[in-house]
């Protein structure tokens, strides 16, 4: 009997210990939080299909980890008035690689936007209900991996890109309208070193199809989910 | 009776830990003194073949490491501040 009721209570501890995780709806920012009343309607009537991207990045991407307050209508420094972007920001889970680092900071920052940054676009413009409203201006990306070398430091530093474009420069590039130049050379964008601002660095983009094609090993989706 | 019952214990565990542990595996054993880091680990190792064959990782499985992994660590990263504002 005192078997049953030790095991018992471990179990519960077990269950019970550790983090509180965050599920696709608390990455969300709140509507509490928003500062403008065009900030707040667009996340209010928009919520459905903030919920449906979120729940797409937790699910189907699961080497990102969307920030506290990762996705939203936030309005970019640098953008005009109260522009608002649907937007997402990202953590890339990357370990120390040997190739990466023998990149310098421009070509990191293309390689990361390439594979990750275009995909998210894509997979935004598919939110009909968000791309078709007038008061969302464009889009917002940001992209934060861990900077090569600072893995085992005390305090490990990432480096990040934060790029944001107006909806028809993204519909142009995806329908292969422009050049990647173009595309670049009209989206806002910075990068940065840790806290330190690095600022506007030669951007290429090219083709990379690995989050539509990479299967992580033994990942099991969550039953309902589509990936 | 009694204490002599606890020093033959005492010397037994002593010869015991002797002989199994070098002075480095008792550094890393007390350094981590339960065989689980946690109980998600201990759920995980439960559920799992021992030998590792047909593991099933879940979104949750993968949270979890991502949160313990960086436990006590916090990385030097941009603000949200110095990029958008709600």
């Amino acid at each position: 009997m005192q078997l049953r009721f030790v095991i018992s209570a471990v179990v519960l501890v077990l269950a019970t210990a550790g983090p509180v995780l965050a599920g696709p709806s608390d990455v969300l920012i709140p509507l509490d939080q928003y500062t403008t009343a065009k900030a707040k309607n667009l996340a209010t009537v928009h919520q459905r299909e903030l919920l449906k991207f979120s729940e797409y990045i937790y699910h189907c991407l699961p080497w990102l980890a969307v920030v506290k307050n990762g996705i939203g209508f936030p309005h970019p420094k640098g953008a005009e008035g109260d522009d608002r972007y649907l937007s997402v920001w990202v953590n890339v889970d990357q370990t120390e690689d040997p190739s990466f680092e023998a990149m310098p900071l421009p070509r990191r920052a293309s390689a990361m936007f390439s594979r990750y940054g275009v995909h998210l676009l894509k997979r935004m413009t598919q939110y009909s209900e968000i791309t078709s409203d007038n008061d969302v201006q464009g889009f917002l990306v940001v992209l934060s991996w861990l900077k090569p070398g600072t893995a085992n430091d005390k305090s490990p530093t990432t480096e990040t890109i934060a790029l944001f474009v107006d909806k028809p420069t993204v519909d142009d590039f995806l329908a292969k309208r422009i050049e990647s130049s173009a595309f670049t050379e009209r989206a806002k964008y910075n990068v940065f070193d840790g806290k330190t601002l690095v600022g506007r660095v030669p951007l290429e983009i090219w083709e990379d199809n690995f989050n539509s094609t990479y299967k992580l090993k033994n990942y099991v989706v969550e039953e309902g989910q589509h990936c | 009776m009694r204490s002599r019952i606890t020093g033959a214990t005492f010397a037994v565990s002593l010869l015991f830990l002797a002989a199994a542990c070098s002075s480095q595996d008792g550094k890393v054993w007390m350094e981590h003194n339960t065989h689980f880091a946690s109980g998600e680990h201990a759920f995980f190792s439960l559920k799992n073949n021992k030998n590792g064959s047909n593991p099933k990782v879940t979104r949750l499985d993968i949270e979890d490491s991502r949160n313990q992994n960086w436990w006590g660590i916090y990385p030097i990263t941009v603000n949200q501040s110095q990029i958008l504002q709600n």
